[in-house]
């Protein structure tokens, strides 16, 4: 599963921008699903099982889009100034290297520092790209751009830009193939703009329609020195999410998942995120309501070029994953 | 008129957190079930009364939206014995040390209520950047007085904190409790619920106690795309005049609800109802609301194609702490005005809407 990882994570597709993301994941799914399609935000949407007596329609969604940069101006001298597509911070900006959807590269620099104690906003750092004039820069107003970073293999942890969601687009990959059958409908969604607007899981559960909704996204953790004030380590199994920033996963869901992981003696974690959300968020308020909730992979240094997650959590979590969708579901 | 405190009492003495609304949603669908002609649950939770009216197929229907969940707390870490905790909704920490509280522990097998106190820990113990301020939520605890070791084997991060202050009777006119926001609005829609059983009335009124208000209106919109409806009504609470309150943001406390005005209502619905509380000499004040309303109207408004929705609220004093405070007769009157409201639509009420926006 590793070199999935590898090949998901080093791939550029910022939010709005996913068809190339869209093709790597198009390739691992079309031999393992009963229909493939792509919807008009270009959500990709894998059907497996027909769900049969009392099967479900469930829907699955993991994110394909990452965090982004975006071209606002290029300046005489061929420097890039930008905003930024997702929620990026300043600090893990200065030096970072950027790729451009058209291919180009740059490096981010800063303007000369006045007091080295306060930290830049964006507007006063730009991304070089070797131009010496706008006119043989090769980006334009508009151009979007994702962090360069190799994945990184640490034997028991895993490090790469975008692990946010590339690793829950991974978990559901690894999960279509290990899923023999299930009595349920199941709807893998590989959804697109969930760090703008969770617009692609917006429209995908409209479409769908499911009865349950499930995302696979990544949370954070507490285990770090003088982190995040909140229990979820790495190492400690897949998180079920009980509340986060945007959301209350719905009760249900969170007895389902935890029932699961019991009766196959997977470990796992509860997870109290107390900021940022996922597609779950989306597929809550679709149409008549949906009860929804978040199996989360562990992952430090979130919406940083290098984040990093433990491989026997993502095991962990197909093998969650595979169990909730082999058996019927009672939601009372 | 039946008297409305009982009832408004018994919700205000559970708890029913956002997500968790099932103790206030057991009371009142008991309460109207003998009120209304069917009651069924979205697939949220919120509860769908439906008193059929009079007019022939196809009906119009007005949905009545009173969020049902309340505010609190949840765990996040347990801490030497001690719990620390978030906010489930807005929760106003300034005034949590010294609230008794009830953690809702599933650590221990079953489900144990264990009482317990929101407390604040010694000001040494604080980073200096607290200083003399009111101590943040992320530095409170939540004591239940019991050794660590049995703490840990029946709290699990997760489990809900609920506010435990017991109802009190102000002045025999004033209600003050946890949870006022906004049992006391669906108090209210129960108050109009009783009014309509002797009256015809020729719309579908569809009574509607929503869920997870206070975390992003998430019952109202998803009833709303079930239901359907042709208008809608949020009943929620507003601000009351208080201590050190101004008059232009605040509303008298006694002196009967506010009708919403601005953008996120219908200025036609507002007019209606403006001039009916006029004739049956219910005191009403105006509210601007110049954006959005803070209510579920939100939602409703833009539900599925869009529906002319308006707002009453109930003035409140103390909102979002463990101590809110009514006026029962303000909750007495929302809901005389409410029924008079479904009673007199007429078959054709939505042909006659005009825009008339002063």
């Amino acid at each position: 599963m590793k070199s999935l990882i590898q090949k998901l994570t080093e791939t550029f597709s910022p939010s709005g921008y996913e068809s190339a993301i869209r093709d790597v994941v198009r390739a691992e799914v079309e031999p393992l699903a009963d229909e493939v399609r792509v919807d008009a935000l270009g959500n990709l949407i894998v059907r497996k099982g027909n769900g049969s007596g009392q099967g479900r329609r469930i829907m699955l969604a993991g994110h394909m889009d990452e965090i982004g940069l975006i071209a606002s101006h290029v300046d005489e001298n061929g420097f890039v100034r930008f905003t930024t597509i997702g929620g990026i911070r300043p600090q893990v900006l200065h030096g970072a290297r950027v790729v451009f959807v058209n291919g180009a590269r740059g490096v981010i620099g800063g303007e000369r520092y006045e007091n080295w104690n306060q930290m830049h906003p964006y507007d006063k750092m730009f991304i070089d790209v070797g131009a010496a004039s706008a006119k043989d820069c090769p980006v334009r107003v508009g151009d979007v751009a994702a962090f360069e970073r190799a994945f990184l293999d640490m034997g028991d942890k895993l490090v790469a830009k975008s692990m946010d969601d590339r690793i829950g687009v991974a978990v559901m990959v690894e999960t279509l193939r290990q899923l023999k059958s299930t009595p349920h409908e199941v709807y893998f969604v590989f959804t697109t703009q969930e760090e703008v607007t969770l617009g692609g899981a917006a429209t995908a559960a409209f479409g769908v329609d499911p009865e349950i909704g499930v995302s696979v996204d990544v949370t954070a953790t507490g285990d770090t020195p003088k982190g995040e004030k909140m229990e979820v380590s790495l190492g400690k199994g897949p998180a079920v999410k009980i509340k986060d920033g945007g959301m209350l996963a719905d009760p249900r869901i969170v007895d389902w998942m935890i029932r699961s992981a019991e009766s196959a003696k997977i470990p796992y974690q509860r997870e109290v995120l107390l900021g940022g959300t996922t597609d779950a968020k989306a597929m809550q308020v679709a149409r008549a309501g949906v009860p929804a909730g978040c199996l989360s992979i562990p992952c430090r240094y979130i919406h940083s070029p290098s984040e990093m997650v433990e491989y026997n959590d993502v095991q962990n979590a197909v093998k969650l994953l595979v169990a909730m969708l082999s058996a019927p579901v009672s939601l009372d | 008129m039946p008297d409305i405190a009982p009832f408004l009492k018994s919700l205000i003495s559970v708890s029913g957190l956002s997500g968790y609304e099932t103790p206030a949603a057991a009371l009142i669908e008991e309460k109207w079930r003998p009120l209304v002609d069917e009651i069924t649950r979205s697939r949220l939770g919120s509860l769908h009364g439906l008193k059929r009216g009079g007019a022939g197929e196809p009906r119009p229907s007005i949905l009545i939206a009173t969020h049902m969940d309340a505010i609190g707390l949840m765990v996040t870490q347990i801490v030497d014995g001690l719990l620390r905790v978030t906010a489930v909704g807005g929760v106003d920490a300034r005034i949590l040390p010294g609230t008794p509280v009830i953690v809702h522990a599933t650590g221990g097998g079953g489900r144990d209520e264990l009482p317990g106190m929101a407390v604040q820990p010694p000001g040494r113990t604080l980073p200096e950047s607290v200083g003399s301020d009111p101590v943040p939520l992320e530095h409170l605890l939540v004591d239940v007085g019991l050794l660590p070791s049995k703490v840990a084997g029946l709290v699990r991060v997760g489990d809900l904190v609920s506010f435990d202050t017991a109802p009190a009777d102000l002045s025999g006119e004033v209600l003050s409790g946890h949870s006022l926001d906004n049992r006391a609005s669906v108090a209210a829609l129960t108050v109009a619920l009783e009014e309509l059983q002797p009256r015809a009335h020729a719309w579908d009124a569809l009574a509607v106690a929503s869920v997870q208000e206070e975390v992003g209106l998430v019952g109202a919109q998803t009833s709303a795309f079930g239901l359907h409806p042709t208008l809608a009504v949020a009943v929620d609470v507003t601000f009351a005049k208080g201590p050190g309150a101004n008059d232009w943001q605040t509303f008298p406390l006694g002196k009967g609800p506010t009708l919403g005005w601005g953008p996120n209502i219908h200025p036609f619905l507002h007019k209606t109802l403006k001039d009916l509380a006029e004739k049956l000499e219910i005191p009403v004040s105006v509210e601007p609301m110049p954006r959005h309303s803070g209510t579920d109207a939100y939602a409703l408004q833009v539900a599925a194609e869009g529906i002319p929705t308006a707002v009453i609220s109930i003035p409140l004093r103390y909102m979002h702490t463990p101590v809110e405070a009514v006026a029962v007769k303000d909750v007495q009157r929302a809901g005389r005005l409410l029924a008079a409201f479904i009673a007199g639509l007429e078959v054709d009420f939505v042909e006659k809407i005009v825009w008339e926006e002063s």
